[in-house]
């Protein structure tokens, strides 16, 4: 059956693209989680003709399709959890087109985040989602997740900046949703598809808006003596009616694996620092920074630093964007979660959420898009520690749950994936689920369409995250789990 | 005779939502205020609580009824005529504030509600929904929702979508579903909530939403600023964009819309600087001299007349049309639009590339004209229409909507998926789903 497979794939996109061998495929069995599942084959299309063949050979031999871009997910999203086709879409990587007049650019799935932001800087023009991975995770992924990122606080997710797709559906046929507006007549299936995790279709193009490089940024460092300051300071700005570009928090295990290694200027012996952005016309960002400051003030925090020079404010940011992955130089392994609370609620939440670690005998380092109430609380431990891993994804429930118990979500950027996919009855009703099957089913997408994703666990999933997640701890390195 | 009148399905039905809700009051004639596109129903329920419209459509769905569901009814010219319409589901009577929180700025209220009365009171906080559809002050949130209704903020504040939050509909077989939540950011489940709006309720009827909020701009500025041709006016419009200045609001208007809203016979563009003082105070300068640099007249008019004049332009006229362009072609298609139909109130969104047009139509055969005009410039335009009103019997030869495209296949899946009976508004969208 194997074989047939990959030998119909080789006839249909040429042998170069597609590998099925178990060394090959190692690489392609996991993505930034702990999760794994070997593929039969991955393929490597470069059209969307391609990615429509590959399709069309594993609906005819009814095995699964796992779409998949630079594998950055934080849900297991991309791995094959029973086997089937890895699509990578890593070779489609061209900008078919930038227009810079209308604002819009027109790009594959398999683009770099950040690539897209340089090629359209010439014309003093970005793509606002700014998903801290955003060197290496693809605009195909970033679709599939809705990811965010520091400054969609001001400016909203991917789902806000996406316009239209084109889709090659699980039979392999191609289709067109949205457009280069949003007048488009009909559903908006493309607000639908954003967020859809990999379980609906193939996006092979993708119509994204671009946005104008502000006239002027401040940045700003507020140092705290304690993470109730810090936080209490977050729910004072967003009271106060104001909305800043980026409204990031980092507490004192963050400030501990940052600041040896790349300096930055965050205080060692801070409890919390706020790393604060605004940017717009000249004259507003002066009095915006003046005013941020105050409620800073105001909340206690000891020191203020104001950045404006473009290097300072990259020295400030690079604490920030290496955080997660430094977090190796404090310990083994950490692992990453991904709550919502209301924004009033980030002080309580906070508390709780060390409070829990500790009682799990956890260390939690928090590296988070605060004015969002969007958290990050990332558990720090070493797997070599017999039954470590169970701890580690008990104490993560737990701190889901006091998200969902405050009114928050289970998940804000990294999707449900693998991972928390029985996390969503806490917020989601029989019935809800249904209606989201109906929209799976109107793709056309079944049961073979990146299966065990998003959804409750079903039959034929079987243990898979558990048991997965059990051995994959004894067998991936350290770097894994991001 | 009369043995044939009470088996009606229609008086099943009026007997068991009686019996089901007791909070809905049923009207069983006099119903021609519900018209939609000149057909009444049998009988118009009014919700008193989502429980009431859960078993109304319980009840129709049992039946087989045709529901359409209305909110203030100011939008309901929009969509294609109906293939059936048995019951007027009246949803005013959901008005509830559920949950407010201006501290978090997230706002939870049933879609009864007028989105005026929600304004007003997010205003006392200085926030605000930032969605202002024309139409009398009347639409309730969950027909703007249904009626995807924007307005001038559509320049800065996007629509409906980039706001919506968490939603509630009640499905055609009366299952109550939500989707989102109350937070500003979250990705569990599929989105559904996109999917509601701008669908007329052929998916499911609206009962409750919730919103992020924005602050209200401390300083606002309306400028009239008059040119000789509307590229001038579109120049004016993209140097503003480019330069990034703080404009919440921009419309280039046609020569004859300008007369009526701001003034002067000319093409326009009706810009509001809005934002902190000193950002308004330098954005208004700014728009001033590159006025001055084309030899534009720059007028400052009263917001509080322009606009809600602008509004009231742009609803329950007899024909309107929303052409959608890329904003680069958006002048040539108003000045080509503005040359072939008469009488037309004209105005531009045009970093959005909105295009609308609306004429009060003497008869049917001027209808017809003016959206065969419309379209014919969409086409050269590479651009669509959308026909957002028109008499019944000139709906009935085009989809309003205009050709359906390759993605139907999944809209006509879905629509089967969640009202596999199609009792909610048939034949009204796309592809007259
Ligand atoms: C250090 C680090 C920091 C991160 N920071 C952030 C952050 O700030 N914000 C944030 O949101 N996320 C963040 N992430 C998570 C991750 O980078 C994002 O989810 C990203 O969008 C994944 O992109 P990818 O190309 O790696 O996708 P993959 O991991 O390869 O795939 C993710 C999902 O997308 C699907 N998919 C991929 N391509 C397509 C396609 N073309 N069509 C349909 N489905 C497709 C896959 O099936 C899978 O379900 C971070 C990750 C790391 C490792």
């Amino acid at each position: 059956m194997t074989r047939d497979v990959v030998r119909a794939l080789e006839r249909a996109l040429g042998r170069e693209r597609v590998i099925a061998s178990a060394e090959e495929l190692i690489a392609f069995e996991y993505d930034a989680t702990i999760e794994r599942g070997q593929p039969q084959a991955v393929v490597f299309p470069d059209s969307t003709e391609q990615v429509s063949a590959a399709v069309k050979v594993a609906h005819r031999y009814d095995v699964p399709v796992i779409p998949r871009g630079a594998g950055t997910g934080l849900s297991g999203g991309a791995v094959a959890a029973v086997g089937g086709v890895v699509v990578a879409l890593t070779r489609m990587k061209r900008v078919l087109e930038v227009d810079a007049v209308n604002r819009l650019a027109v790009v594959e799935p398999g683009v770099v985040n950040l690539d897209l932001s340089r090629a359209v800087s010439p014309f003093g023009l970005y793509y606002a989602p700014d998903p801290s991975s955003q060197r290496a995770c693809t605009i195909g992924g970033n679709v599939a997740e809705n990811a965010g990122g520091p400054h969609c606080l001001a400016l909203g997710t991917t789902t806000n900046h996406v316009l239209g797709c084109e889709l090659v559906l699980a039979d392999g046929t191609i289709a067109q949703i949205g457009g280069r507006s949003r007048d488009v007549a009909g559903y908006d299936l493309t607000g639908a598809f954003v967020g859809s995790e990999g379980t609906l279709a193939i996006a092979t193009t993708i119509t994204v808006r671009l946005s104008r490089l502000p006239e002027s940024t401040r940045t700003l460092l507020a140092i705290f003596d304690t993470v109730d300051d810090a936080s209490n300071a977050v729910s004072s700005i967003i009271a106060s009616g104001f909305v800043p570009a980026a409204l990031e928090m980092m507490d004192r295990n963050i400030i501990r694996a940052v600041e040896p290694m790349l300096h930055c200027g965050y205080p060692l012996d801070a409890e919390a620092v706020l790393l604060i952005e605004v940017d717009g016309l000249e004259e507003s960002t002066a009095e915006q920074a003046e005013a941020v400051a105050a409620i800073c003030r105001a909340n206690a925090a000891r020191e203020l630093r104001l950045a404006v020079e473009e290097a300072d404010r990259a020295l400030l940011w690079s604490g920030r964007k290496a955080s997660i992955s430094a977090l190796g130089h404090l310990f083994p392994n950490y692992y990453v979660l991904d709550g919502v609370v209301p924004r009033t609620r980030l002080p309580a939440v906070l508390r709780q959420t060390y409070e829990i670690a500790e009682r799990y005998g956890f260390a939690v380092a928090n590296v988070f898009h605060a004015g969002d109430g969007n958290l990050h609380p990332n558990l720090l431990f070493d797997e070599r520690e017999p039954g470590v891993t169970a701890r580690v994804l008990e104490a993560g429930a737990e701190i889901m749950r006091a998200c969902v118990a405050a009114g928050g979500s289970i998940t804000g950027e990294h999707g449900v994936g693998l991972e928390k996919r029985d996390f969503l009855s806490w917020i989601f009703g029989e019935d809800d689920l249904r209606a989201m099957a109906g929209l799976k089913a109107a793709f056309g997408a079944g049961e073979q369409y990146n299966p065990c994703k998003a959804f409750p666990t079903h039959h034929g999933c079987g243990e898979v995250t558990q048991a997965q997640v059990q051995r994959a701890a004894a067998a991936v390195g350290a770097d894994l789990y991001v | 005779m009369s043995d044939a009148v009470a088996t009606r399905p229609v008086d099943a039905f009026v007997a068991a939502v009686r019996a089901g809700a007791a909070g809905a009051r049923i009207l069983g004639a006099g119903l021609a205020s519900f018209a939609v596109d000149g057909r009444a129903p049998s009988v118009a329920v009014f919700a008193g609580s989502i429980d009431d419209v859960q078993a109304c459509l319980r009840e129709a769905h049992r039946r087989r009824l045709a529901v359409i569901p209305w909110g203030a009814g100011s939008h309901m010219a929009l969509g294609n005529e109906p293939a059936a319409y048995d019951v007027a589901l009246v949803c005013t009577g959901l008005q509830r504030l559920v949950d407010y929180q201006p501290a978090d700025m997230t706002v939870t209220v049933e879609a009864g509600l007028p989105l005026a009365e929600l304004q007003a009171m997010l205003a006392t906080e200085r926030q605000f929904v930032p969605l202002d559809p024309p139409g009398r002050d009347v639409a309730t949130i969950g027909g703007a929702l249904a009626a995807n209704a924007q307005g001038s903020l559509r320049h800065t504040a996007g629509t409906a979508r980039d706001w919506l939050i968490g939603l509630t509909v009640v499905q055609a077989d009366g299952t109550l579903v939500r989707s989102g939540g109350r937070v500003v950011k979250n990705v569990a489940g599929y989105d559904m909530s996109k999917l509601y709006i701008g669908s007329l309720a052929t998916l499911g009827v609206i009962v409750e939403v919730t919103f992020k909020l924005a602050p209200r701009p401390a300083a606002s500025t309306t400028l009239a600023l008059a040119c000789d041709s509307p590229h001038g006016a579109a120049m004016l419009l993209f140097a503003a964009r480019d330069a990034g200045l703080a404009v919440e609001a921009a419309e280039m208007l046609a020569p004859a819309a300008a007369a009526e809203i701001c003034g002067a016979a000319r093409w326009s563009a009706l810009v509001r600087a809005a934002g902190g003082a000193s950002a308004v105070g330098r954005s208004v300068r700014e728009l001033r001299e590159n006025a001055a640099g084309m030899q534009a007249d720059v007028r400052e008019v009263d917001a509080a007349t322009a606009w809600p004049a602008w509004r009231r332009r742009f609803a329950g006229r007899p024909v309107m049309l929303g052409l959608s362009v890329l904003p680069s072609r958006v002048a040539d298609a108003a000045e080509a639009l503005d040359g072939t139909i008469e009488n037309a109130t004209i105005s531009c969104t045009v970093s959005a590339g909105v295009v609308r047009a609306a004429c009060d139509a003497t008869d049917d055969a001027a209808a017809r004209a003016a959206i065969a005009a419309a379209r014919e410039v969409a086409r050269q335009h590479d651009g669509a229409t959308i026909v957002g009103a028109a008499p019944a019997a000139v709906k009935r030869d085009a989809d309003v909507f205009g050709p359906t495209r390759n993605d139907f296949p999944i809209m006509r899946r879905l629509k089967h998926e969640l009202d596999p009976q199609r009792i909610l508004a048939p034949g009204r969208f796309v592809g007259r789903l």
